[in-house]
């Protein structure tokens, strides 16, 4: 062989060893040990317990609540412009999401939109888990400048004087009242004229406003409460694999393998776990902060937000005695919490882009390859560590993933706004 | 006759015992020999789901002790958390256990608990290290 020709050659195996190590397969189908089926089971649908009871929110799963919640979910005449309802956000279309980096309300958000699906089995509300009830978290958007920017007194304005409302909340919460010489405008956490204002009320008088404003929050949790996932390929898979069977239908070899890792080398289960494929806390895995923002405290400041919430489950507007309320009397406060966000479920992961809790990642494809280079985090430590993953074994975790979604198993009814 | 009814009643009364006896879901031992017996409300122990512990902590002779204080820490070495909750002793039982609430698991994979008491005066500690499925 001429001399001139060893080096293209040597060049030529190496790009073709280099080409197969990251793209070719390991053909056949995986054969699962007696943990993987146990895991796999443990990710089903199947496994779904039904949903946990809301001890502070007394009409948690009272129908007529839940009617009441769900047409206040769609009603866009709860914000300052008529225009933001929480359906703005939370798009039913959308799997509850809303397609976009950060939230779009009456301004722009700070956080990316997250899914509402199967998030009442959750013990917090918010990426940095700052609300401790599904109720008390769908308060704080209705008076967030960013968001709905309406307050508590112009929401009862607008109920007491909507025969229709008026009705519906008599109904589930008992009588309604407008006190006398009600400013227009008025709540304690809103800008100086709304403080004045809410400032002119009596003691007395704020604690009844505040006590209505808990229970349209009552009423909106009741509603989200429907919002529960469908059964997807893969529970259909687990499904045939627990019968001890395994087809080529169900799942192709592709997206057996991205389960293979998903449980295994791509360490994905060991925080979305369960059969929501969330473990409903909070980790730090090293995502850069939303362009323009300080990176977050994450969970370090939501725990004692939550502490501090007049609507927490301890509160005197919760439903919950003092020993109902297990996760907020014993949430941890410590360093390893600093820039540590809620774990998102995956049901439903391919209709939910943008990724993460400022959109920051458009696609699976990066958010695969966040995890399988593990980078430092701005804040603190990154918990994750590299992964090593090949390039096909990254395509077949983006497969597996793709097989997490169905249509709700939430009627249909509840995924439209109501006649108003 | 009675030799058999005697007999048999001493036989009922054994696996009745043996039935009864629980083992500790974690257990281990302090620097200075302490006994600790953890018996978990929710067993085998599993993720996500918080619950309660009663602790057990035992003399060399197997005695019960009474200590002046108790806390249990807990985490994942590898990941470099903590628990997800704050657990504490809320109260002391009638059988001279500790009930530890708020204890939740959110990852599988191996954990180890840091057990720290108090008794005459004395600091103690005992390292517990457990895989969870």
């Amino acid at each position: 062989m001429k001399k001139d020709l060893l080096l293209p050659l040597l060049a030529s195996i190496a790009l073709i060893a280099v080409v197969g190590w990251n793209y070719l397969s390991i053909p056949g189908v995986p054969d699962w040990s007696e943990e993987e089926l146990r895991l796999i089971a443990s990710l089903s649908l199947d496994s779904l317990p039904p949903l946990p009871l809301d001890p502070s929110n007394l009409v948690a799963d009272d129908p007529a609540a839940a009617e009441f919640g769900h047409r206040l979910y769609f009603d866009a005449r709860l914000s300052s412009n008529a225009q933001v309802a929480c359906a703005t956000c939370h798009k039913p279309e959308l799997m509850f999401t809303d397609g976009l980096a950060l939230a779009v309300g009456v301004g722009i958000g700070p956080m990316h939109t997250p899914s509402l699906v199967g998030l009442s089995y959750s013990p917090w509300f918010y990426w940095d888990g700052r609300k401790d009830s599904q109720w008390a978290q769908a308060l704080a958007p209705l008076e967030a400048k960013h968001e709905h920017a309406t307050d508590r007194v112009q929401l009862l304005r607008l109920i007491s004087s909507d025969t229709v409302y008026r009705d519906m909340y008599e109904n589930v919460f008992g009588p309604l009242s407008l006190p006398a010489m009600l400013p227009e405008t008025g709540t304690p956490q809103g800008d100086a004229q709304q403080q004045a204002n809410w400032n002119t009320l009596e003691r007395e008088t704020q604690t009844g406003i505040s006590q209505f404003f808990a229970n349209l929050g009552k009423a909106i949790a009741a509603y989200e409460r429907k919002i529960l996932p469908g059964g997807t390929r893969f529970d259909d898979y687990a499904a045939q694999v627990a019968a001890g069977s395994d087809d080529d239908n169900t799942l192709n070899n592709s997206e057996k393998s991205g389960l293979k890792l998903f449980i295994g080398k791509g360490q994905c289960v060991t925080c979305h776990n369960g059969p929501l494929f969330t473990n409903h806390e909070f980790h730090n895995t090293g995502v850069l902060a939303v362009g323009g923002q300080m990176p977050s405290m994450g969970r370090y400041d939501g725990v004692r937000i939550s502490q501090k919430d007049s609507f927490n489950c301890l509160g005197k507007f919760s439903d919950a005695s003092a020993q109902e309320c297990i996760e907020l009397r014993f949430a941890r406060d410590a360093n390893d919490l600093v820039g540590a966000m809620k774990t998102p479920t995956l049901r439903n992961i391919s209709e939910t882009a943008p990724y993460m809790h400022g959109g920051q990642m458009t696609d699976l494809a990066q958010v695969v390859n966040h995890y399988n280079d593990a980078p430092s985090s701005m804040l603190s430590h990154n918990e994750a560590k590299p992964l090593g993953l090949r390039i096909v074994e990254r395509i077949q975790l983006e497969d597996f993933l793709l097989t997490l979604s169905a249509p709700l198993a939430t009627e249909q009814k509840w995924l439209v706004a109501p006649d108003y | 006759m009675k030799i058999l009814i005697a007999l048999s009643l001493l036989l009922s009364l054994c696996f009745a015992n043996a039935a009864d006896v629980r083992l500790p879901d974690l257990s281990g031992v302090t620097d200075r020999g302490l006994k600790i017996e953890i018996y978990s409300e929710l067993s085998p122990l599993s993720i996500n789901q918080i619950h309660s512990w009663h602790v057990r902590v035992l003399d060399r002779n197997d005695e019960i002790l009474e200590l002046e204080e108790l806390n249990i820490f807990g985490g994942m070495p590898e990941h470099d958390h903590g628990l997800p909750t704050q657990p504490e002793v809320t109260t002391r039982l009638d059988n001279g256990d500790y009930l530890l609430e708020g204890v939740r698991f959110h990852m599988q994979g191996h954990w180890q608990l840091q057990v720290e008491l108090q008794l005459n005066g004395v600091e103690d500690t005992a390292i517990i290290d457990f895989d969870l499925q």
